[in-house]
């Protein structure tokens, strides 16, 4: 290190002393990696270092000082050895500020997403249905969407040339199944709660989620829509139980404190029947367009089953008694996810259906 | 269906509040969906449900509401001030369908002024809507209206011989009905004939020939009761709807007939003046029953136990008399049961079942709506545990969307019919032989056949996205695909998936995804159900040459995939898959199926890459499945690093660089021990694929 150019044999260990710490000194002011490196090898280099050179003129000290110059050389080790060390530390820590300074980055900066799907709106309503159901102890049950008359309708107590077939414009197909039979569209998922009659004994508690198919292309309708039907058959099940478990259903659907009201209605495949309404999800009951100012909006259908559907099925209705129900899960989604138009739900705009990421 | 407020007044004593009136009738089952005063009156729109044809009339829906108020339901008036001579004497009736028409009752009126009615009988069937036409006529709506009952009134100078047959029509035979359309009737169809010719529609609509109209003095008034299916073959068939069809459709009562005759006759008589002639010719099919025989038991304890709630023995007892049950207390069980026959306007209603008896659950119902639902306490059935597990159909449902949407598609649901151009589309990845199953009766050509395949739909929403400036589209349904081989229909399961277009931060790291983004969630699907997946190339329609495969599980075809062929299309190019999940598997659920899972060696892994030389038209596949077959002793894994195409390289070769990695269970294996086996390795994937210069 440069200095005043006086050599180490001209001062006296005060001297150095004093030449070391404004050394040190101005290393501190520096921040310079490299003139520490300097100042370490001129004060403890192993070869030319000045600790070494004191140290290595030990024998022209004479010997009664020698034991006081010793020492003296020893504390101006020490002392350099511990500035050092402070330096260094010092050093390193503001080339670690230094290096964070660096990354510094714009965390506003948008992330890289990583691919993230979506389910749609009417599955994951049918999922949460299930789900429910599931805890209530039912299983999901499912058949073909090209159905046959019978299992459509006439096992639904739906007889030929009825008036009640006028509320389920019917799509027929080409082609018959595989008993031969003219197939349709299925109206409804009813007729999976058939099959499951047919080929289960009770108790059967099941669900029947599935698209259904009417003659129907409106802006409120779409000639497909999704429906999730109900079905419990057991000895000694009663209309309170078909109540209890809507009731239960519902609060879970929507929220505990929803009203669930029942009203006598018809279906050719319950009886008695019900309409089911709740609480209007738009206004919560104070009365809006929506509900046509009723404060209720019809949710679903439901009864115990028709004796009739029971003993086409080979289930003694004197013996067990069901219930049964079903609803539209596409205004459910709708409802939901404030989704206006039920068209919408079938256009598959990826701007929407990702808003509603798994 | 339209009530007046006014009208059913005169049947029953209603509450003050118009509002008490709705919302009983709803409570009851008869769902009042709109309320509109008119005047001094209130009009009521009531839903009365096809099951309930007997409330489709003032008198009926009074019934209703006297049983539920616990009041009495005062009759109209029939029984007419009758002339000498008698009806008999002056007209014949021939049931010649006694099954299209079991009961027919004619009554006459001669005689009769045919002019406008008072303004008390406009004003009744002006509020519901209906168009006063004269007095003759109007009674006969008004009795529908009141009694339920359709009638007709006959010009009698128009019905030849005085003669009523009632006999299906001719083919081909021709009828101008009231609203003056010809119309060409078939055998299917029911008439009212006169001695020579159809004079009506049986139960849908009247003659115009034979209308009362201004300068009629006598008067033919029919009374009967026709099949509800033979109605509705015939109204369907002439494509009419009339309030008698609708009536007829869903089950006229069949004894009522004289007694709306009566009434009818009555109102004439009142109205248009004339002399109602003595009796009524009511012919009658051999066994016609105008009341229910079928019996049936109502026992309280029962009920009670299907209801769940508890009733009162003398309450239910009034209740089933008010709706018109005769009920005779079973001997067995005073008070709490009882032997029940249903009144005739339940008939269709209460059809008995296979031993004969009326269903006690039809019986349940009537006290139950009457009860109110809301009276009947909710309980959860005493069923425990469950029905059953998710199927393994329903969880490969699940993890397939799963899957899909962790990959980060989209899920669409789109109509299970679409075009015919659609079909064509894809028809050459349909199953062999096989044709579109055609809808009968479809909405428009747009949805005239059932999809074959998921996948034109997915591209009609990928290019409907793409159209909207979406930059990136990642689409997969799970739906039916449907298709005919001769007359047979077969209806399977699919999953699709399409892509295209860029994802990523276009400022950092924009990726273009192609086949090989599809490819990757094909075979990760694979992977995620168990099931060993291989695609093997093919060339497709409608597929870019040269980019398309087949996939197959085991030997079978399942699906395919590639890159569509748009033509000349403006977008970013699209990517699609489909396969049929049938033969796939469902990954690992409660012990229908394992997968073992290869734990990883705690010891260093040693790797190794190398490099070889072979020609472009090498596929990969063959590469990979020459180690596979020569798999050393050790190797934890291998893939594709590197493909190189370029300076150095002969044309018409790649260098492709493989990675290699070994592992011993128990140990770390040395280098030389690596060494030695891939040295193997690549001379023989050398000699068999290296490039011949």
């Amino acid at each position: 290190m440069a200095d005043s150019g006086s050599s180490i044999d001209d001062l006296s260990l005060d001297q150095l002393r004093e030449r070391f710490a404004s050394q040190a000194d101005s290393v501190a002011a520096s921040g310079d990696r490299d003139a520490w490196e300097e100042l370490r090898l001129d004060w403890l280099g192993r070869k030319k270092g000045t600790v070494r050179q004191l140290l290595a003129r030990m024998k022209d000290v004479p010997p009664e000082k020698r034991r006081d110059w010793g020492q003296g050389v020893n504390a101006l080790k020490q002392q350099v050895e511990t500035r050092l060390e402070e330096l260094d530390e010092a050093l390193t820590a503001g080339e670690v500020a230094a290096a964070h300074a660096a990354a510094a980055v714009d965390v506003t900066l948008p992330g890289r997403r990583p691919a993230v799907g979506s389910i749609h709106p009417i599955t994951r309503v049918i999922r949460e249905m299930e789900q429910i159901f599931s805890e209530l102890g039912y299983s999901v049950a499912e058949g073909p969407e090209a159905e046959d008359d019978d299992h459509n309708f006439e096992a639904l107590n739906f007889p030929a040339d009825h008036p009640a077939r006028d509320t389920q414009d019917t799509f027929f197909l080409q082609g018959e199944s595989a008993g031969g039979d003219p197939l349709l569209l299925r109206t409804h998922t009813s007729p999976v709660q058939i099959r499951t009659m047919r080929e289960r004994k009770p108790p059967i508690r099941v669900i029947c989620p599935g698209r259904v198919f009417r003659f129907d292309n409106d802006l409120r309708h779409s000639p497909m829509f999704h429906q999730v039907e109900g079905l419990a058959v057991a000895e000694g099940l009663t209309f309170g139980d078909l109540k209890g478990t809507l009731d239960a259903f519902l609060k879970r659907l929507f929220h505990p404190g929803v009203g669930v009201r029942l009203r006598p209605s018809y279906f050719p495949f319950t009886e008695p029947s019900a309409e089911v309404d709740v609480t209007c999800q738009n206004c919560q009951g104070s009365g809006c367009a929506v509900c046509s100012n009723t404060g209720w909006m019809e949710i679903l259908g439901a009864g115990m089953v028709d004796p009739r559907v029971l003993d086409g099925c080979g289930i003694d209705p004197s013996v067990y008694s069901g219930f049964a129900f079903g609803m539209g899960v596409d205004r459910v989604a709708m409802n939901r996810y404030g989704i206006p138009n039920i068209r919408i739900l079938f256009d598959n705009d990826e701007r929407l259906l990702r808003q509603i990421a798994v | 269906m339209l009530f007046s407020r006014n009208w059913l007044g005169d049947y029953v004593e209603l509450p003050e509040d118009p509002r008490q009136l709705a919302d009983g009738l709803t409570a009851v089952g008869m769902a009042v969906e709109g309320e509109e005063a008119r005047g001094d009156d209130v009009l009521l729109d009531v839903d009365v449900t096809t099951n309930r044809p007997d409330c489709m009339c003032h008198l009926g829906l009074a019934r209703e509401v006297a049983v539920q108020r616990g009041v009495e339901l005062q009759h109209p008036q029939g029984d007419p001030e009758e002339a000498d001579e008698a009806a008999a004497d002056v007209i014949s009736v021939e049931l010649a369908d006694p099954e299209g028409c079991p009961r027919y009752v004619a009554r006459v009126i001669r005689g009769v002024s045919v002019g406008e009615s008072p303004d008390w009988l406009k004003e009744r069937l002006e509020a519901i809507g209906l168009r006063p036409i004269n007095n003759v006529v109007d009674v006969t709506n008004f009795v529908l209206w009141e009694m339920g009952q359709p009638l007709h009134a006959f010009d009698l100078d128009e019905v030849a011989g005085n003669r009523v047959v009632v006999r299906r029509a001719e083919d081909g035979e021709k009828l101008t009905t009231l609203d003056g359309e010809e119309r060409e009737l078939s055998s299917r169809v029911l008439v009212i004939a006169d001695g020579e010719r159809a004079v009506a529609l049986a139960g849908v609509m009247g003659g115009l020939d034979s209308e009362v109209a201004e300068g009629t003095t006598d008067v033919l008034l029919e009374s009967a009761h026709f099949d509800r299916r033979r109605v509705r073959l015939g109204a369907g068939e002439l494509g009419i709807h009339t309030d008698a069809s609708h009536r007829f459709e869903r089950g006229a009562d069949p004894g009522v007939c004289r007694r709306a005759a009566d009434r009818a006759a009555r109102l004439i008589a009142e109205l248009a003046g004339g002399r109602v002639l003595a009796g009524a010719v009511d012919a009658q099919a051999e066994g016609f029953e105008e009341k229910h025989t079928a019996h049936g038991r109502l026992d309280l304890a029962r009920l009670e136990g299907f209801a769940g709630t508890d009733l009162e023995a003398g309450q239910v007892e009034s209740w089933m008399r008010g709706l018109g049950f005769e009920m005779t207390p079973d001997g067995a069980a005073e008070g709490t049961a009882w032997d029940v026959t249903a009144p005739s306007w339940r008939l269709y209603d209460m059809e008995p079942g296979p031993d004969g008896k009326i269903y006690e659950q039809d019986l349940y119902e009537e006290v139950l709506r009457l009860h109110g639902y809301d009276g009947i306490e909710a309980t959860l059935p005493g069923l425990t545990g469950s029905d059953g597990p998710r199927t393994p159909e329903q969880v490969r449902r699940d993890r397939m969307r799963d899957h899909l949407a962790a990959c980060g598609y989209a899920e669409a649901v789109n109509y299970a019919f679409h075009s015919r151009d659609m079909d064509a589309s894809t028809a050459h990845l349909a199953p062999a032989g096989s044709e579109p199953v055609e809808l009968t009766n479809p909405l428009s050509e747009l949805y005239s056949v059932l999809r074959r395949s998921l996948v034109p739909n997915l591209l009609a929403n990928a290019a409907f996205n793409r159209r909207r400036g979406v930059e990136s589209v990642r689409l997969f349904e799970v739906g039916h695909v449907f298709w005919r081989e001769g007359k047979r229909v077969e209806e399977r399961e699919a999953i699709s998936f399409v892509c295209g277009g860029t994802v990523g931060n276009p400022w950092d790291r924009p990726l273009e995804l192609d086949l090989f983004d599809l490819k990757g969630v094909l075979e990760t699907l694979g992977e995620v159900l168990e099931t060993e997946i291989q695609v093997r190339a093919a060339d497709l329609a409608g597929i870019v040459a040269g980019a398309g495969a087949e996939i197959l599980v085991g030997d079978e075809v399942v699906g395919w995939l590639g890159h569509v062929d748009e033509g000349d299309s403006d977008g970013y190019s699209l990517y699609a898959a489909e396969l049929r999940t049938e033969r796939l598997g469902i990954g690992v659920m409660g012990g229908t199926a394992q997968a073992q899972v290869r734990v990883p060696s705690r010891f260093p892994t040693v790797e190794a890459d190398y490099t070889l030389t072979h020609a472009a038209s090498v596929p990969w596949a063959d590469v990979a499945a020459a180690v596979e077959a020569d798999r050393p002793e050790g190797l934890a894994g291998f893939g594709l690093k590197d493909r190189y195409q370029g300076k150095g390289v002969p044309d018409g070769a790649v260098n492709t660089t493989l990675w290699f990695l070994y592992s011993h269970p128990e140990r770390t294996l040395t280098q030389d021990e690596v060494n030695e086996r891939q040295s193997a390795l690549t001379a023989g994937l050398e000699s068999r694929f290296g490039w011949q210069s």
